[in-house]
């Protein structure tokens, strides 16, 4: 993997902030896009922007064409058929359209982790005033907690929702694992894999996963892009949860006819430049090869994590061997406040990182940190110089400011 | 906080000129107001001022932001002392100068901007016509550049 290549594709690491290159460490909450995506995005809105599965011209046979190649692509990435792939928004839109298509009653119960994105908690917290009962999974360590997850499932359980790879730690939870316990006790199992498509190698067969959702913009894709994987016999079930044009074969003043999935799911015009632009994210992922990019990112974080450990009052959340959280570090200096920590890296040195509650609030709340944690996020265009920059710094600020 | 007080009178004067200051008065009202309906701020202003000026102060004086950025509410409150001590001795400076015509009456030899208006052969109503005219043409020039430039 050829890092200093790789970097030559993405116009926003050609560019000086204060004065100084740009050291993108925020790529879990959104990746930098290379001219491969925006070209072909370009070349959409250029050559064809029109709209797909309505008109017979030339130009919307066309968007036809690439809308259906773009669902086959993303569908070939994670191992799906064509047919199991909508394209939503983003993975907050894929979850919220199980939670209300599901068809889930007073009574029944879904099962989180406790440390689940607002995405995979707002929704279940909603559907928990209609009586459907929301269960929590605590976690031993911050890691999976077997015997937790066995004494929740009971008949009640209708789905078990997990996050995969957590955007706060980066520690990924044993989804085959999860999989079977929850389909044992005839459950469903959705896996909210934003962080883990973009980084890791995904099959949702191996997964043993019925829905997955994860959105584009955070694997070098456009930023209203997303995708929700669904096994064809449950999405053929299920009612969709908007409706509208696209949706139906046919419609009298009284009845419509609807379409099979993916279309029944997808109303109104879609985001055809979007697709676009992610087939072209997930070719460009494929070439560069989804192992080479963990690796990538497991390398750096290691480095990063013994380079950061001897800083004083530092501590990591979630697990401390660096290869059980992916490419994502997020940390606390004792007596500072970590958005100081993201102000001061940025203002002197140009390094863009989160700083927060990464929209786990509830994990912070619980855990007594009101002012969440500093996180930094690799990806496969950030470097060993880039991480060796960002210890040095950290130590300075640390050193400068208690 | 109390920085925001200054911030206020500052972005506000500066949002004459640009929106983007604009902005940042609302914010710093916002602040001011329920800091002085002693309620916590909602924004985060305070802390931006704060990184601000330590990160201005870390590459050259490490120590300097040190001491700023721990006793920033110390220094806020210092800052809000001067700012308004400054701005009543500028009132009673012009209350002397309209009533006695010197800003110190105790010694008015001492008084520059009385010098000013001798140096400049004119009298006191003279020279603030001078200054505000020389205001007013300020902002006229800004607000046409920015009609010019928008166009």
């Amino acid at each position: 993997m050829d890092v200093k290549k790789i970097r030559e594709d993405f116009p926003a690491l050609q560019q000086k902030i204060h004065g100084k290159p740009l050291i993108y460490f925020d790529s879990s909450c959104m990746s930098l896009r290379p001219k491969q995506v925006i070209d072909a995005m370009n070349e959409y809105y250029e050559k064809f922007p029109a709209c797909a599965g309505r008109s017979i011209h030339t130009l919307s046979q066309k968007v036809d064409e690439e809308y259906r190649k773009a669902r086959e692509v993303v569908a070939k990435f994670i191992g799906a058929k064509a047919e199991e792939i909508i394209f939503t928004r983003n993975t907050t839109e894929g979850i919220n359209l199980i939670a209300n298509s599901l068809g889930l009653k007073s009574g029944d119960a879904v099962v989180t982790s406790d440390i689940e994105h607002n995405s995979n908690l707002l929704p279940w917290q909603m559907l928990a005033k209609k009586g459907v009962k929301h269960k929590i999974v605590f976690s031993k360590d911050m890691q999976f907690d077997e015997s937790n997850f066995r004494k929740t499932m009971d008949s009640s359980v209708k789905l078990v929702s997990f996050v995969h790879t957590s955007n706060l730690s980066g520690y990924t939870f044993p989804a085959e694992k999860i999989a079977k316990i929850a389909h044992d006790n005839s459950s469903l199992v959705m896996f909210d894999c934003a962080q883990s498509v973009p980084h890791k190698q995904i099959d949702v067969h191996k997964l043993g996963a019925d829905f997955i959702a994860f959105s584009g913009h955070k694997m070098l894709g456009p930023s209203g892009m997303g995708v929700l994987y669904g096994k064809k016999e449950l999405l053929e079930e299920m009612s969709p949860f908007l409706l509208g044009g696209d949706t139906v074969a046919n419609s009298t003043y009284e009845t419509h006819e609807l379409l099979k999935p993916p279309e029944k799911f997808e109303a109104g015009l879609q985001n055809y430049a979007g697709a676009i632009g992610l087939a072209a994210a997930v070719k460009y992922l494929e070439k560069v090869g989804m192992k080479e990019i963990e690796k990538h990112e497991e390398e750096l974080n290691e480095i990063i994590t013994e380079g950061i450990s001897s800083i004083r009052g530092l501590k990591i959340i979630g697990p401390q061997p660096a290869k059980l959280r992916g490419g994502i570090i997020s940390f606390n200096i004792e007596g500072l406040n970590p958005h100081d920590i993201a102000m001061m890296l940025d203002s002197t040195a140009s390094i863009a990182i989160r700083s927060g509650a990464h929209c786990v609030h509830s994990w912070f709340n619980a855990n007594n940190l009101p002012r969440g944690s500093a996180r930094a996020s690799l990806y496969l265009y950030n470097t060993e110089e880039e991480a060796k920059i960002f210890i040095d710094k950290l130590r300075e600020i640390s050193n400068t400011l208690r | 906080m109390v920085i925001c007080i200054i911030a206020l009178v500052v972005f506000s004067i500066m949002g004459l000129f640009s929106a983007k200051y604009r902005a940042l008065a609302v914010e710093a009202f916002d602040c001011t107001f329920r800091t002085l309906t002693f309620r916590p701020c909602r924004t985060n202003l305070q802390d931006r001022i704060k990184m601000k000026v330590t990160s201005k102060l870390a590459g050259r004086f490490p120590s300097m932001a040190k001491a700023f950025y721990k006793n920033f509410k110390i220094f806020s409150w210092l800052f809000v002392i001067i700012f308004f001590g400054s701005m009543l001795y500028t009132a009673y400076t012009v209350y002397n100068l309209a009533v006695y015509g010197t800003c110190d009456p105790s010694s008015p030899s001492t008084c520059t901007i009385k010098q000013a208006t001798s140096f400049l052969g004119c009298g006191l109503e003279t020279l603030f016509i001078y200054i505000t005219i020389a205001a007013l043409s300020i902002l006229l020039f800004f607000l046409l550049y920015k009609y010019i430039k928008l166009k």
